[in-house]
């Protein structure tokens, strides 16, 4: 399990890099599942390594980046192209209930699995039905 | 390299799709679709580049481990079949989970894609990295280009 969580948690007053290159980023396709104790995402970004993937927590909204890592040798001519792009980039805003702070993830295969852990108070609490 | 390859472009990202949807069928173009062509998010998605010696085609299948897809090539067509499975729908309790958004392909996927003629399908090789499979087909030697020296006369 790789941690890859960056996080800032002031707000920074310049726009993020990513906003000028968002027009050629693809949208990875994801799974959003909930458990009892967190959020469970996980996006399909292929050809994202460790190194290449940037996650990150700004006033509760999640960044996934990965940019894509073909080794590709020179001369190449493409003849058909359906990822038509270098890098892969969403972005989420999370409810106050998640825990920024203890958010983990991993990537293994091009698939991202981040978990999102809800507060204590947040969690699924059973409530048992007394008999009367 | 592929990023600036705008003539092949198959569709806008996933979250225009469903515009791009509804434009498409107010107003349906006249031109003819590729046989082969497959809509925006199908899975795997396939890209196919040619160098002098090789015809390369990436297959880009996040979470297939390397014995998870079937490469076949007949008669110049390459057939491609996997499985993925789906996220378990129930958490370690047994309880059903709740599902926000399900984007992501699973099951059984075939895949065919028409290659070019002239490649050696014998001399075919394939490596797998990060959910990326490269599949290299090297061009059969009397297709390889082949400068002509001019003779003294």
């Amino acid at each position: 399990m790789n941690e890859v969580v960056h996080q800032t948690q002031q707000s920074q007053p310049e726009t993020p890099p990513s906003e000028s290159r968002s027009q050629t980023a693809l949208a990875p396709a994801v799974d959003i599942v909930e458990q009892a104790d967190s959020l469970m995402l996980i996006a399909d970004m292929p050809g994202v390594t460790r190194e290449s993937l940037y996650l990150e927590v700004d006033n509760n909204v999640l960044s996934l980046e990965g940019d894509i890592q073909l080794s590709m040798p020179e001369g190449l001519t493409a003849l058909h192209a359906e990822v038509n792009g270098q890098r892969f980039a969403r972005r989420f805003t999370l409810s106050h209930e998640i825990d920024s702070e203890a958010i983990s993830a991993c990537i293994d295969n091009g698939v991202l699995t981040v978990t999102l852990p809800k507060k204590d108070s947040h969690r699924v609490r059973r409530i048992e039905v007394q008999a009367a | 390299m592929f990023g600036d390859l705008k003539r092949f472009d198959t569709g806008a990202s996933q979250r225009q799709d469903w515009f791009r949807q509804l434009v498409d069928e107010l107003f349906p173009d006249g031109r003819a679709a590729d046989i082969r062509a497959v809509p925006r998010g199908s899975f795997p998605m396939i890209n196919v580049a040619r160098s002098d010696e090789a015809v390369r085609v990436y297959v880009f299948a996040a979470g297939l481990a390397r014995g998870d897809l079937t490469i076949d090539i007949q008669d110049n067509v390459l057939t491609l079949r996997g499985r993925r499975e789906p996220i378990a729908a129930n958490d370690d309790t047994g309880n059903a989970r709740p599902v926000f958004r399900r984007e992501r392909a699973s099951g059984e996927f075939v895949r065919a894609i028409a290659l070019p003629d002239g490649l050696d399908a014998e001399r075919a090789e394939a490596r797998h990295a990060n959910g990326v499979f490269e599949i290299v087909l090297p061009k059969r030697e009397e297709l390889k280009p082949r400068r002509i020296e001019v003779q003294v006369a």
